[in-house]
């Protein structure tokens, strides 16, 4: 929304005609100076516009690492949900373009900005996980053109096809969100994220998941489902895991430990590890923090069905990082569960009391509404929110500091 | 289902079509008859697909069987070689867009997708006092 004022000098013989600066997305904080100069010869419509734009107009960028058929596309919906309206694809252009648009956020797809299609990847013998498959230079101008405030023409992977489509037009948003397999991996996209997230996925589950993900498919088997994860796992390993060391919180999903020898991968054990000292990110946590705790919700008050909920906060060191690590084992069965849980959390940023719960119940049919799962990604969202009020207050409070000063 | 080629043979008189929406399943199309030349009758007015339907989840799962297969043969040769890993990293991909393809068509609805794009028109209209 910009507020534009337009002041007009009385001229004697033109008409006057002002129009009014096109509409641009470029943040609340935007500012332009129209200056239109009128020559006063009869006929001659002579105007020159002179546009300087003062204040920023940051953009917050989040990056979100995760391999394929992990929950990104989840976690995105969960997320724009939290600030409002749902995205969609872009209006009127490649119906095969993984882009979402919604209000406040973008949501890019890294995918597309591999440097080979599937044709140059399979002669040369990479796979998608490899670094020599994307453009990283491409992807650092274009994410620092956006995070500046200025539109770029971002390439199309065709999913379906399989070949890079012709550009579209990307307009910077308040949020933008870049997802993919790898966004944390070159040093100078890393810098420009104002937060970063991982969805570690243990082999396990993943190998759960993707069964069944793929067993209504035809022409796919166990042994085809595992030779492909198996295959992918060395590039996967040397390149897209490195970068939970980078994030700023991970979202870690590990087989239960409630039910002994479950390998039926629907019970989770769920891993929320936030980094300590992340500026404008608070650590959710229990009780108190820095203190260690086991929480078994389950008892007088709460009455819950087999395997029940377990709950668990301490701090941690991770790859050399401190970190506070908030864990939940177990699923939930009821609406009252899942609010006696929430009014015991501290730190999560909600606006008021039972929003994530509303949150949940709102995507009640995503995967893991019922889990840790969904409700870290929930929790992951409001802080997301509040990391974007805090960035952009501030930002509005240093141009009055320094005109003060 | 009768397609459009029986029109396709006018050269020199204009034949409007009302652009189709972006349904797949709607056909709105009108043709409207020979003004000038009465005795060529259109002899059904059917219903065609006049653009390019996305892609079908037919069409992904043919892609993914398809790759699958060339999957297990490039790795019975070499099973760590590059190709190998590649025709299965086409696997996954394939099986990814299969699977968000199948989540789309299961939440979509051709009337509220209509709608989103034409709230004006007269099956769209909410009475909402």
């Amino acid at each position: 929304m910009a507020v534009s004022t337009v002041y007009t000098t009385q001229s004697l013989n033109s008409t006057c005609s002002i129009s009014t600066p096109a509409k641009t997305h470029l943040g609340s904080h935007q500012k332009h100076v129209v200056l239109f100069r009128r020559t006063s010869k009869r006929g001659s419509s002579g105007s020159c516009a002179i546009k300087c734009s003062a204040g920023d107009s940051q953009t917050v960028v989040i990056g979100l690492a995760a391999d394929s058929g992990c929950g990104k596309s989840t976690f995105m919906r969960r997320l724009t949900s939290v600030f409002g309206g749902a995205a969609e694809p872009p209006k009127g252009g490649n119906p095969d373009s993984n882009t979402l648009i919604s209000d406040m956020t973008t949501v890019i797809c890294l995918d597309d900005y591999h440097s080979l299609d599937r044709t140059g990847r399979k002669e040369k013998g990479v796979t998608a996980l490899d670094p020599r498959a994307n453009d990283f230079d491409l992807m650092y101008d274009q994410v620092k053109a956006l995070k500046s405030g200025v539109a770029v023409d971002k390439p199309i992977y065709n999913h379906v096809t399989g070949l890079l489509d012709p550009p579209e037009l990307i307009k910077p948003p308040k949020i933008l969100v870049i997802e993919g397999l790898h966004p944390m991996f070159d040093e100078r996209v890393r810098d420009l994220l104002d937060f970063s997230i991982y969805l570690d996925i243990s082999n396990e589950v993943k190998f759960a998941w993707k069964i069944q993900r793929d067993m209504a498919e035809r022409g796919h088997s166990l042994e085809s489902i595992k030779a492909s994860i198996e295959a992918r796992k060395p590039d996967f390993d040397a390149y897209i895991d490195p970068q939970k060391k980078y994030a700023d919180a991970v979202i870690e999903v590990l087989p239960t430990q409630l039910i002994p020898d479950d390998n039926e991968g629907k019970v989770l054990r769920v891993r929320l590890i936030m980094k300590e000292g992340v500026k404008h990110f608070s650590p959710v946590y229990l009780f108190d923090e820095g203190s260690t705790i086991s929480w078994i919700p389950c008892g007088r008050k709460l009455t819950c069905s087999y395997p029940g909920i377990k709950f668990h906060y301490g701090p941690d060191t991770y790859f050399g990082n401190e970190v506070s690590i908030l864990e939940m084992d177990g699923q939930f069965d009821r609406l009252d569960e899942l609010i006696y849980v929430e009014s015991h959390l501290s730190n999560i940023s909600t606006k008021f009391y039972g929003e994530v719960t509303q949150q949940m119940l709102k995507h009640a049919d995503f995967p893991g509404s019922n889990n840790g799962t969904g409700l870290f990604q929930t929790i992951v969202g409001l802080k997301i929110r509040d990391l974007y009020e805090q960035i952009t207050s501030s930002k509005t409070a240093a141009p009055l500091e320094a005109t003060k000063a | 289902m009768a397609t459009l080629s029986s029109l396709s043979f006018l050269t020199t008189r204009a034949v409007a079509n009302v652009p189709l929406p972006d349904s797949k399943n709607g056909c709105l199309v009108k043709v409207l008859p020979y003004l000038n030349q009465p005795w060529k009758r259109v002899s059904q007015l059917g219903c065609g697909r006049m653009q390019v339907v996305r892609a079908a989840p037919d069409r992904i799962s043919e892609k993914v069987e398809k790759s699958i297969k060339e999957a297990q043969e490039a790795c019975s040769d070499d099973p760590v070689s590059g190709e190998c890993v590649a025709a299965w990293d086409e696997v996954e991909e394939l099986s990814a867009a299969a699977s968000h393809a199948r989540d789309q068509k299961k939440d979509s609805d051709p009337l509220e997708n209509y709608c989103k794009d034409n709230p004006e028109t007269d099956e769209c209209r909410t009475y909402d006092n």
